[in-house]
This record gives structure tokens, C-alpha cells and sequence, in this order.
């Protein structure tokens, strides 16, 4: 039944939603019934038509075009800056404990062991000026695939795009790409990174570098450990997640006074940048400090480099267990 | 990190936005400011937007949080009052004779709407200028698509009233 209106004020939202073409049909119908006896509300539901026509007709008003122009340059401005500082971050529980990712428009900017830590609190991003933090479990997706691929040990490498801003200062940041360059199931001594910077006998400062890495596992530091073998120090006081890294790719580590050291007596052996590997017990390797050598876990890894087997000690004929 | 797609989403949605902010503030410094600042907050929760979003309310739900900050102080709005006169005045082309009514009764309506209540103004706006329907409305001004619709019913009602006495032009039904 279609309700009947005794009065002009009970008509109104009907009035004003027809005018407007926003009624539906019972409405409609009710206007027209009102309207057909009432002159004053037929009147009025043409003011409103007027009033809404007006109105819409502000939809075609347009900003003077060189007003929105600069409006969009500024804007570009803006964003190109904001760009620049956001950094997108996600969690990822690992069997590392929780790893905070975090990458920049330019590439991967921070890796960092959370441990228990779940919210950015725990992260030295939230002591950062001068970086806006968004976190995207979806944007860091397939970082985080690949990182757990590659601590599963499905993966060799994390070909990421890095952003290396964060390193604090150029010769830290030369010591991190010298760090990129030592390959997966290899290790080297602080000593030779310090020499392929450019800065022998600074391995205490390569040590401090890495020691603030922003971007442990993708930097992989965990492969750089002390001359004498000893593992010596992982992202301050982590020295076992160095094992586990370790472990992962092959290294075997065995302890050593209040440390680990290297099981250099399981790898085959780099001196310098010979192109040729041999056994541990070629000649007098064993005398030899890691100050000059690289240490390398497996045949496969040793392939992976392209090197030829020494003529003296063929340590491709016999190939360590 | 999708800034391609953001980047579309400036050039898609920019002139609209700026169009709506420049409205409600009647001067361009402080639309400029506004239209920056919703840019750069849809830019920091744009990757968390779901992929069916509709981009189109969600900015003009962030512009309109920002213009509602922005009015909270009184003095803002009379001064945006007061402005509108001297604007509408500028933007008016010259047109032919017949459309005096209908430009004077323009400029009329905008005077009477920058001095309705922030929500009612809002919401007009909203709908007769840019054609967002209630739901959205009601985003923007965070209430119900039901609160949105009586907001524009009031604004429509107290234009009415104001033009009490104002020729009108002659209107065909709109159905």
C-alpha cells in the first residue's frame, strides 16, 4: 500500500530525493500524487531541480590549468624525496630467529636478526632519521622465499639488488662488496679482505665493518673469520647463527678455546688469487696462516669458481671425504 | 615496490583531487599543501591497499580526513568565506546574456555552501560535484551511507532556504 501524505513537511525527502533524480519508483509516485494537488511543492520541486542542476554544473569548473600544472610538479617533487627515504620492511621467522628485510627504492638496504623481536621496536630502523618506515609482508614476499631457500640451503645465492647506504662510510661500504665477492661455501680472513680494500694489515677495522653489516647472510660476513681460523665474532655477540650460516653451506666448524675455528683440515685451499686449488696438506699449507688463503668447502663450490686442480698434491684425484 | 603503479595512480587521480582541495580551500597555496600531503600518506599505505580497492574514494577519503584536520580551526573556514566572493568572481567567464541567472545563481550557491557545516559541506561537495555515491561519502566522513545521504539532504535544504527570494532558472525534470 502506498502510503498517503497528509503534509508538505512529510513530503520533503521525497521532494528533494526525486528533484534530484536519486528516488526510486514508490517515491516518485508519491511526489507526483503530492505534487498533482499541491502548487506550492510543485513549485518547490523545481527550485530543487534548479538548485541540483546549479550544482552539477559545478562539476564542469575547472582550476586554472597553470595552477594544476605546478600543483603536479610540486607533488612530483614531493614524492621523488619521500621515495627516496621509505624504506619497505617485512618480518620473517626463520630458523634464525625473526629477520627483519627491509629494501629501499634502490635495492635491499637491511638484513637484521631480530631474534625474538616481532615489531619494529626491536630493529635498529626505529632509531634511523631521515628514513620513513612502511612495512609490506607483500612487497617483501619474495625476498623472504629466497632468504628461507637459501638458509634451507635450497638456494646458493641472493642475487638481490643491494642499497649500501646504510654501511656508514666508504671504506665500510668497500668492505662490504669486497665481503660480496667470497663465494658460497668459501671462507677468508679478515686479513685478505683488509688487502683487497686496499688497506693491508687494517683487519681490525674490516672486523669493525663487518661487525655493523647492515645486510648479514646477503653481505656474507659469516664466510670471513680470523687468520688463525677461529671464527672470532658474528654481528656482535651472534656467533652461532656464524655456525649455522656455516653449517649450511658446507664449512664445518670444530671448537676451539671459548670459539670455533674453521675445520680447514675438511676444505680444499685458495693461496691468493692462484687459479689453482689443492689439498690442505699440499706442501706447507698447513704452516700457513688464512692471512693469504680462502678455504672452500666443496668440489661443487670449487667448480662454481672455474679454478683448476693443483699439478702437485690433484686434489681432483683425491678428493677429500 | 609498485611505484610505476603509484606514479598512474597520480596522473589518474590528481587533477580530480586537487579540483575537490582547491574548492574547499578557495586558495591555492593551501590546496597545494593538501593535495601533497593526501598524495604522500596514499603513497606510505599504498602498498597495503587491497588490489579491488577503490583507489578513486580511498583518496578522497584521505583528502577529505586532511581538510577536516585543516578546518578544525574556525578561523581557517571564514577566511575561506570570506575568499569565496572575490574567486568565483575570477573564475566566471563572460557568457552570453541569458546565462546571468544561472552564473549569478552559481555564485550564489557556492557563498552559501562554503558557510554550511563542515560535514554538510563535505558531503555535498562529494556528491554533486564529484558524483561519489553514499558509501563512499560515508568513508570519507566516516559515518553511514544513511548519515552521508541526510548530510547532502540538509545542505540542499538550507541552499534552498537561502536562495529564498533568488530567481532561479527554469529546470526540466531531471527523469
Amino acid at each position: 500500500m502506498t502510503p498517503k501524505y497528509s503534509s508538505c513537511r512529510a513530503i520533503e525527502p521525497d521532494l528533494v530525493a526525486a528533484a534530484t533524480g536519486e528516488a526510486g519508483a514508490a517515491a516518485v509516485r508519491r511526489v507526483d500524487d503530492h505534487t498533482r494537488g499541491c502548487v506550492s511543492c510543485r513549485d518547490e520541486l523545481g527550485r530543487y531541480r534548479a538548485i541540483d542542476s546549479i550544482a552539477r554544473g559545478l562539476r564542469h569548473e575547472t582550476p586554472p590549468a597553470a595552477d594544476l600544472a605546478a600543483s603536479r610538479s610540486a607533488l612530483q617533487a614531493r614524492l621523488a624525496d619521500l621515495k627516496s627515504r621509505v624504506l619497505t620492511y617485512g618480518i620473517v621467522p626463520s630458523p634464525l630467529g625473526n629477520i627483519l628485510v627491509a629494501r629501499s627504492e634502490h635495492g635491499v638496504s637491511l638484513v637484521e636478526y631480530l631474534g625474538e623481536g616481532t615489531t619494529l621496536a626491536a630493529s635498529r630502523l626505529h632509531e634511523l632519521t631521515d628514513v620513513e618506515t612502511v612495512e609490506s609482508s607483500v612487497e617483501i614476499a619474495r625476498l623472504r622465499d629466497e632468504l628461507l631457500d637459501f638458509l634451507a640451503g635450497r638456494r646458493r645465492q641472493l642475487g638481490w639488488r643491494l642499497d649500501l647506504r646504510l654501511a656508514g662510510s666508504d671504506f665500510r661500504r668497500s668492505v662490504l662488496e669486497a665481503a660480496v665477492a667470497v663465494p658460497y661455501g668459501a671462507v677468508t680472513s679478515y686479513a685478505t679482505i683488509a688487502r683487497r680494500v686496499g688497506k693491508p694489515g687494517a683487519e681490525r677495522a674490516v672486523a669493525q665493518a663487518l661487525r655493523w653489516n647492515p645486510l648479514p647472510i646477503v653481505v656474507p660476513c659469516h664466510r670471513i673469520v680470523g687468520s688463525s681460523g677461529k671464527l672470532t665474532g658474528y654481528a656482535g655477540d651472534k656467533l652461532g647463527l656464524k655456525r649455522q650460516l656455516l653449517d649450511v653451506e658446507g664449512v664445518r666448524t670444530a671448537p676451539a678455546s671459548k670459539d670455533f675455528r674453521v675445520a680447514r683440515e675438511t676444505m680444499y685451499v685458495r693461496a691468493g688469487d692462484d687459479r689453482a686449488y689443492c689439498l690442505p696438506t699440499c706442501g706447507d699449507l698447513p704452516s700457513h696462516t688464512l692471512a693469504n688463503l680462502t678455504l672452500i668447502a666443496s668440489r661443487e663450490s670449487v667448480e662454481a669458481l672455474g679454478l683448476e686442480p693443483c699439478s702437485d698434491c690433484r686434489p681432483d684425484l683425491h678428493p677429500l671425504g | 615496490m609498485g611505484l610505476g603503479a603509484f606514479e598512474d595512480v597520480v596522473a589518474a587521480h590528481h587533477p580530480e583531487i586537487y579540483r575537490y582541495l582547491r574548492r574547499l580551500t578557495f586558495r591555492a597555496t593551501e590546496a597545494d599543501d593538501l593535495v601533497q600531503e593526501t598524495f604522500l600518506r596514499a603513497y606510505r599505505a599504498w602498498q597495503m591497499l587491497a588490489p579491488d580497492a577503490n583507489v578513486r574514494a580511498w583518496l578522497f577519503a584521505i583528502a577529505t580526513n586532511l581538510a577536516r584536520n585543516h578546518f578544525r580551526a574556525e578561523s581557517r573556514r571564514r577566511r575561506a568565506y570570506v575568499a569565496v566572493g572575490d574567486r568565483r568572481a575570477e573564475a566566471d567567464p563572460a557568457g552570453p546574456e541569458e546565462e546571468h541567472v544561472f552564473r549569478e545563481t552559481r555564485a550564489l550557491l557556492d557563498r552559501v555552501v562554503a558557510g554550511l557545516p563542515l560535514k554538510q559541506r563535505l558531503a555535498f561537495t562529494l556528491r554533486k560535484v564529484h558524483d561519489l555515491d553514499y558509501e563512499a561519502i560515508g568513508e570519507s566522513l566516516e559515518c553511514s551511507p544513511e548519515s552521508a545521504r541526510a548530510h547532502v539532504f540538509q545542505a540542499l535544504k538550507k541552499i534552498r532556504v537561502s536562495l529564498n527570494g533568488h530567481e532561479l532558472p527554469a529546470m526540466e525534470p531531471t527523469r
